[in-house]
């Protein structure tokens, strides 16, 4: 096992190794990609290990654009309005404009608000 | 994008509410619809500096946009698969649809990714399949890379690691599915 080493980017996997090489589970993203779409039937065995790479990709981009705003308004913790405005600021995060302002309004109201909603989105 | 707002949009609201109780139907629903929050949390944290702190609404929040990402990627990859004709959405498609949507940053990251895990999937299969042409040439160099490491270590000691890492990622992968 001494050779771990070399291969330690890959090989760690969860604290409890539930995960294997990767850091996310990947019978799990196989159960996401399956919910996209009725026309998603099958999957190569390799599409949730890229996955499983984007995603760590993905959470870590995310993360730092919402810890600079974090860091614009001189605060130590990153909270959700982080994350919402590092969504509206970020062209390629346009797909969750929805979803973050849909948090926003948790506890008070989260459904039909289309006009302001679009007005959200065109901003 | 109406098929891309699967798992995630539809509750979101109400998920909020769900994070960590321990109802049994909430718990089945989570399991569907997200990446466990441990993970996500894990990652996060390696992208802050050590004194940042991450309040648990931003963890959720991530949580339901990774799963907002998946599909968003996968509705994508599927589309061009109908349009091709094609069943099985495989790697290749989804590094097209990445870079398609705006995700170019993140293609070479993962065939470098993608790269070493051929390596290791390769060794405990014996062969390589095909179906993923493009991604399976840029692969080999890395596997070559990885190869003249192990070559000053000695064959022999290359040969016996070989065997007691493929066991390990084929255990890792039983258990996994």
């Amino acid at each position: 096992m001494r050779q771990a080493g070399t291969y330690s980017g890959i090989l760690s996997g969860g604290i409890s190794g539930r995960t294997g090489p990767h850091l996310l589970p990947l019978a799990r993203i196989k159960k996401i990609m399956k919910k996209s779409g009725d026309d998603v039937k099958m999957i190569s065995g390799e599409a949730p290990i890229v996955f499983s790479k984007a995603c760590e990709l993905f959470i870590e981009e995310l993360t730092q654009r919402s810890w600079m705003v974090t860091m614009q308004g001189k605060r130590r913790t990153l909270n959700k309005e982080d994350v919402a405005s590092a969504v509206a600021a970020t062209d390629i995060f346009d797909f969750l404009l929805n979803l973050v302002s849909e948090s926003d309004r948790s506890g008070v109201d989260a459904t039909d608000h289309p006009l302001e909603m679009d007005a959200l989105i065109r901003s | 994008m109406a098929d891309a707002m699967g798992p995630g949009s539809p509750a979101g609201g109400s998920h909020e509410s769900g994070g960590e109780q321990s109802s049994p139907h909430s718990n089945v629903r989570e399991q569907d619809r997200y990446l466990p929050i441990a993970n996500i949390s894990r990652i996060m944290k390696k992208a802050l500096p050590t004194n940042g702190k991450i309040a648990k609404d931003a963890k959720d929040t991530v949580q339901e946009c990774v799963s907002e990402f998946i599909s968003f990627i996968t509705s994508e990859a599927s589309d061009k698969c109908q349009k091709e004709k094609r069943k099985t959405i495989n790697g290749d498609d989804l590094l097209w649809a990445m870079s398609t949507l705006g995700f170019e940053e993140y293609i070479e990251p993962l065939k470098i990714y993608l790269a070493r895990y051929r390596e290791l999937e390769g060794d405990t299969k014996g062969s390589a399949r095909g179906g993923d042409g493009s991604l399976r040439r840029d692969a080999a160099g890395g596997v070559a890379a990885q190869n003249a490491q192990f070559a000053i270590q000695g064959s022999l000691n290359y040969i016996s690691s070989q065997v007691i890492l493929s066991l390990t990622i084929l255990f890792h992968f039983i258990q996994e599915y």
